[in-house]
């Protein structure tokens, strides 16, 4: 279902707009998103809109009805907001391609008193393969029955084990006899090998059984090594647990996993991923990842960047909740659950060329927001918002927002580090080296001096060895990640 | 093109950071400015409340950057601030005038809006004007008041404004 409010907002104008307006109006948003003119991921999505609402308003007689549904509907309009902050507002016309920073702040409009109180829908998917013996698998169970004494009586829960294969522990059920299910986890006996594919599959049907729009359907899944040629299978299946509007969040413990595949699982669903550095913070990080799904306010959320036709996007990273570098193509990109109590917030990133730009108004692009609101009769929120800016001719001495500036600091050092480890991964071992001292220094500047102390030790190792350790690679990906929530932002 | 002080890289005009080395080009673009505008500075950020916060205190101010405008707007609002433009024939007399802003081409009410004070919030409200009032993007129905944020856009007709709490 779509709201009312769409329409006009679509077409950037209001909704008492006479029509030779939105005539103009729909002139101008057609050339820039028509598919002759702009080739951008999304693009043609915009565009098909814009036709849909220009040919309904343009229509006296249907808007008229319209209307009055929109009239009826004014106070329940989109109830997520989206609020911008520009790296600069005004731009110089220049021959070259300039750099323009947008960071998108995301959250429910009204101050409404969110009480984490979404009920959940929750499979557990847990390696049992061989290398979890001991301590992992001491903590995980652990963990897991913190778990189960701290789900609701309406939340539903479920435990998938797997190695070679999968088996489902505990099938999805309200947790109306805890004890049992906890002696259900603790006969758990680790052994084989990580199939990573068989354990998504089982907890899918899980979650499916069950599956609701009011519920926070999610699949949090925890391992610790990696899965050997069923990856793509992987990814694929996430994609549909997306579009089925499942989430799934993966936890990686020690350093065996494949980091950068568990962080694509997750962004096909817009989910999160972390990393466990020992096992004792288990049970930590699997709480927090369970408490703050409950403080969801929508589902299913997926975001359309679309830049103008003479603006190139390079790249959207979300700064909190869950730190996440958002894979720009296909539109529109997954962001799964959006929060309803810390705002969610993207930094992007756009080059744009004023060649041939007029003087005045400068348009960006759109973003295009749609999400699922839990427990709303009205369902489906979107929410579409136009980013301007200018060119001017005139000088503007322009202080970049501290939020902005803020965010932009820590996401310099997570780029660096990512840029290191290409470096050295693709044998560039000096400049890799280099780089990683820069980072050690930037991080002293910001107060991190055990990261700047493993970054040094990863310039070492790459010196003499041409590779960073597992470890000092994750560290230093995952830690640069995590300071990118501002402070005050994190509620924990 | 700009060149990092530190490492010589070339970057983008409008970049804020060296992505070659990290440095801060903006905290370098600083030090070339007097001292006294770096205190300035140094002691907004210290002050400045959090981005997109709701909470507006008895000693906040409001800074209204006025797209286009050379020099921001600082008011003092009461309980009510109405917006608008001033207008000599039905003695309408806003308490922030943007006529010189180019309020009547841009479909500024004579009293489009007014900001409202609350305990510790500040909320914008629509006096029914002709084009519109929007905020961050949307419609606001008209009399009916909305929560401000530091941050915020606010559209009266066509006109742009940005709001910051100080």
């Amino acid at each position: 279902m779509e709201l009312a409010q769409d329409y006009y907002t679509i077409l950037g104008v209001a909704p008492d707009a006479p029509a030779e307006d939105l005539r103009s109006a729909y002139r101008i948003a057609a050339r820039r998103f028509h598919p002759d003119v702009n080739n951008a991921p999304g693009a043609a999505l915009i565009f098909r809109d814009i036709n849909k609402a220009y040919e309904l308003l343009s229509d006296r007689q249907r808007r008229r009805e319209y209307d009055s549904q929109l009239n009826a509907q004014v106070d329940q309009a989109s109830n997520l907001e989206i609020s911008v902050q520009y790296s600069r507002l005004h731009l110089q016309p220049l021959d070259e391609p300039q750099l323009v920073y947008a960071l998108a702040r995301i959250q429910p409009m009204l101050e409404r008193t969110l009480t984490a109180d979404a009920p959940l829908n929750l499979c557990l998917v847990i390696d049992k393969s061989t290398s979890m013996k001991g301590s992992r698998m001491q903590h995980l169970k652990a963990a897991s029955h913190r778990i189960i004494d701290e789900c609701r009586d309406r939340d539903i829960l479920s435990v998938v084990v797997f190695s070679d294969n999968a088996e489902v522990l505990v099938p999805a059920q309200h947790p109306d006899d805890p004890r049992r299910l906890k002696a259900m986890v603790s006969t758990i006996q680790p052994g084989g090998a990580t199939a990573i594919l068989q354990g998504l599959r089982a907890a899918l049907a899980q979650v499916e059984r069950h599956r609701d729009a009011r519920y926070v359907n999610h699949i949090v899944l925890v391992t610790d090594g990696r899965t050997y040629g069923d990856e793509e299978d992987c990814l694929r299946l996430a994609s549909e647990a997306h579009e089925r509007g499942v989430g799934i969040s993966g936890m990686g413990i020690g350093e065996d996993w494949n980091d950068h595949f568990l962080d694509t699982l997750a962004s096909k669903t817009g989910g999160s991923s972390t990393y466990i550095v020992s096992p004792e913070m288990v049970s930590r990080f699997l709480r927090e990842r369970v408490r703050s799904l409950a403080t969801a306010y929508a589902e299913r959320g997926q975001i359309l960047v679309v830049p103008a036709a003479e603006v190139e996007l390079n790249s959207v990273m979300r700064i909190s909740p869950d730190p996440m570098e958002m894979s720009i193509t296909p539109q529109p990109i997954p962001m799964g659950m959006i929060d309803g109590i810390v705002p969610t917030t993207l930094m992007l990133q756009f080059h744009v060329s004023t060649n041939g730009a007029d003087i005045g108004e400068f348009f960006l692009g759109r973003v295009d927001l749609g999400a699922e609101v839990l427990g709303s009769a009205s369902g489906a929120e979107r929410t579409v918002r136009d980013l301007m800016i200018s060119v001017s001719k005139e000088v503007h001495e322009e202080e970049p927002p501290t939020e902005l500036l803020d965010a932009l600091s820590k996401l310099i050092l997570y780029r660096l580090q990512d840029r290191a480890r290409e470096d050295i991964s693709n044998g560039r071992v000096v400049e890799g080296t280099h780089r990683l001292e820069n980072l050690a220094t930037r991080l002293i500047e910001n107060g991190q001096e055990d990261l700047a102390q493993a970054a040094l030790q990863e310039a070492q190792n790459a010196l003499k060895t041409s590779t960073l350790s597992e470890e000092g690679a994750k560290r230093l990906k995952y830690g640069t990640r995590a300071l990118l929530p501002f402070a005050g932002d994190s509620d924990d | 093109m700009i060149e990092c002080s530190n490492c010589h890289h070339a970057m983008l005009e409008g970049a804020l950071f060296c992505d070659e080395c990290g440095l801060s080009l903006w905290d370098d673009a600083q030090t070339h400015i007097s001292t006294r505008k770096l205190e300035d500075e140094s002691s907004e950020f210290s002050v400045k409340s959090g981005w997109g916060t709701a909470t507006f205190q008895e000693r906040n101010r409001v800074i209204i950057h006025i797209r286009d405008a050379a020099e921001p707007t600082t008011i003092i609002p009461d309980a009510e601030f109405v917006i608008g433009r001033r207008d000599a024939n039905s003695g309408a007399v806003p308490d922030l005038d943007l006529t010189s802003f180019g309020a009547l081409e841009k479909g500024v009410s004579r009293l489009h809006a007014a900001l409202r004070r609350g305990e510790e919030v500040l909320s914008i409200i629509d006096l029914d004007s002709a084009n519109g009032t929007f905020l961050n993007g949307q419609r606001l129905a008209s009399h009916v008041p909305r929560l401000l944020r530091d941050g915020d856009e606010i559209r009266l007709g066509r006109l742009v404004l940005h709001v910051y709490f100080k």
